[in-house]
């Protein structure tokens, strides 16, 4: 048994290096595939992850009229967190939102000289609402507005961010969709290659099958080094696509990086290295062996 | 040792290639299996070797029976016989000493045995200074050499050879059946396919004549009798 593994083992190895060139193609093409998808994953992780960050970013402000208490406004703001559809509220008071302005305007002497001309703080208190699940704004939205608290507020935020919300949920949700189809096609077109490259390359062995078939050989002796064989594309396969891809996300990360600073691809690639290059082996090897073995039906009748 | 009873073999939509067949072959003959093209020679050896299966009657091989031989068993039945072929049929991508090799290996002879075996074969068959040369290196003769290293590396009981000589010159030709009937005096049973009237006569032993599918001749020792 063990015999036999050692052998096949070695016989493989020697058909892929005896094969040069049908070897080399049947890889580049398993590499090509392998790397397709894996840009696929990248790509679509990344715009994922864009999109998770900007809807981070996107909540509701619930401004108070100027004579509200602090003590009111703390009661609403555990009222809201009990609502099962807010993730988080937090509280921006009057002061704070005068040191904000301040400070997102320092560089405009004429507005924050209006505002000594002014005097006192004209600012109002607000509460920053985040949703769970961007999609459901519009419920907490409804929620506030039918509170006992309602007329104590100022205004909300939200008709002015609703546009964007909503336009904003429509693309991510739009992203999603070609994506997964997308994703679907190139995985189909990229296995079908594969697999008929490996089966072409077994096909150039019939005449050495029916050979080793007429030497007493068992279908399992047979078939072993042709498995192996499989494997090893596979292996090449995902290592090569790995490398590739390695080169291609340095080569793209500075263009990306001044575009999405929020996103670091090399990281990305380093801190998913397991998923891709196990995911690509998987694939690989499994395209290979699959291919080998369904090719081998032909020829050893069984 | 070999027994055919009354064995026909039509292949599907054809005439019959074989028909009712009656052949007893012993241990330690030399059978020469003549006849035209079509006359149903390679039949009769592939109901032999298992390669195909008999249409009707029954084939036997150390008296068991052949026609219904799994899938399974077919391995090891074919380890018992060597082959010899017209075309050689030597693996491409390996080396002399690793076509020899092969046979050894896929039975799953220990390596040690291996390499002092086909290194005696190869010797006997005075191919032992190209073991490492490729096949499509060595001429038509020593390709032949090879093919029948191969065959009897592994002691088979029967060797088995579809016109060794058909891609051969004369000279050639006769080095390999002198090679044929040294093997023979060894003791192994030779079944010898052959339109080739030297070669036949050259051996001068058994010959069977087979026309249309019959045997029309057996004489126990003979010389090729065109039909």
């Amino acid at each position: 048994m063990f015999l036999t593994i050692r052998r096949t083992f070695r016989e493989a190895i020697q058909n892929f290096i005896r094969n040069g060139w049908l070897s080399i193609a049947t890889v580049s093409i398993l590499i090509l595939s392998l790397y397709v998808l894996s840009v696929f994953f990248v790509v679509t992780s990344t715009a994922n992850g864009i999109m998770k960050d900007v809807q981070g970013k996107v909540n509701i402000s619930i401004y108070f009229k100027p004579d509200v208490s602090e003590q009111a406004i703390a009661e609403i703001k555990a009222d809201l967190e009990n609502f099962s559809e807010v993730k988080s509220v937090g509280y921006v008071s009057k002061e704070q939102a005068l040191d904000d302005f301040k400070r997102n305007n320092a560089s405009e002497p004429i507005i924050l000289q209006s505002l000594d001309e002014i005097g006192g703080n004209p600012l109002l208190a607000s509460l920053i609402v985040k949703a769970g699940d961007p999609t459901r704004y519009q419920a907490i939205v409804d929620h506030i507005s039918q509170a006992s608290f309602s007329s104590e507020i100022s205004r909300i935020n939200y008709g002015k961010n609703k546009e964007i919300i909503d336009k904003l949920n429509s693309i991510v949700a739009t992203i999603k969709r070609i994506g997964t189809v997308l994703g679907v096609l190139f995985a189909a077109i990229s296995l079908l290659i594969t697999f008929n490259a490996v089966r072409i390359t077994i096909y150039t062995h019939k005449q050495e099958i029916e050979i080793m078939r007429l030497v007493g050989a068992s279908n399992y002796f047979i078939r072993m080094p042709f498995i192996f064989e499989g494997m090893i594309y596979g292996v090449m396969g995902s290592v090569f696509s790995m490398l590739i891809l390695f080169l291609s996300v340095r080569f793209v990360t500075p263009y990306v990086s001044s575009a999405i600073p929020s996103s670091n691809l090399i990281d990305f690639y380093f801190s998913n290295f397991g998923i891709l290059l196990g995911g690509q082996m998987a694939l690989g090897v499994f395209l290979g062996v699959i291919g080998s073995l369904i090719a081998m039906r032909r020829y050893l009748r069984v | 040792m070999i027994k055919f009873d009354s064995v026909s073999k039509v292949y599907k939509g054809d005439f019959p290639a074989l028909e009712e067949i009656n052949l007893e072959i012993h241990e330690g003959e030399f059978v020469s299996v003549v006849g035209q093209s079509g006359s149903g020679k390679s039949t009769l050896l592939k109901l032999i070797y298992a390669e195909e299966m008999a249409t009707s009657g029954e084939v036997y091989f150390n008296s068991n029976l052949l026609n219904n031989l799994s899938r399974r068993k077919l391995p090891y039945h074919r380890r018992d016989i060597g082959m010899i072929f017209q075309d050689f049929k030597l693996l491409p991508r390996k080396t002399v000493f690793e076509n020899v090799a092969y046979a050894l290996e896929v039975a799953g002879v220990p390596d040690e045995e291996i390499q002092e075996n086909v290194q005696q074969i190869l010797d006997i068959v005075s191919m032992g200074e190209k073991m490492k040369k490729y096949p499509h290196q060595l001429s038509g003769g020593e390709q032949q050499k090879v093919a029948i290293a191969r065959a009897l590396v592994h002691a088979p009981m029967v060797i088995i050879a579809d016109e060794p000589t058909g891609n051969l010159d004369p000279v050639t030709s006769l080095e390999i059946v002198q090679l044929l009937m040294r093997i023979n005096e060894l003791g192994t049973t030779v079944i010898l396919a052959s339109h080739d009237k030297d070669i036949v006569d050259r051996v001068n032993r058994r010959v069977l004549v087979l026309d249309k599918g019959r045997i029309i001749v057996d004489c126990a020792k003979g010389k090729y009798k065109a039909s």
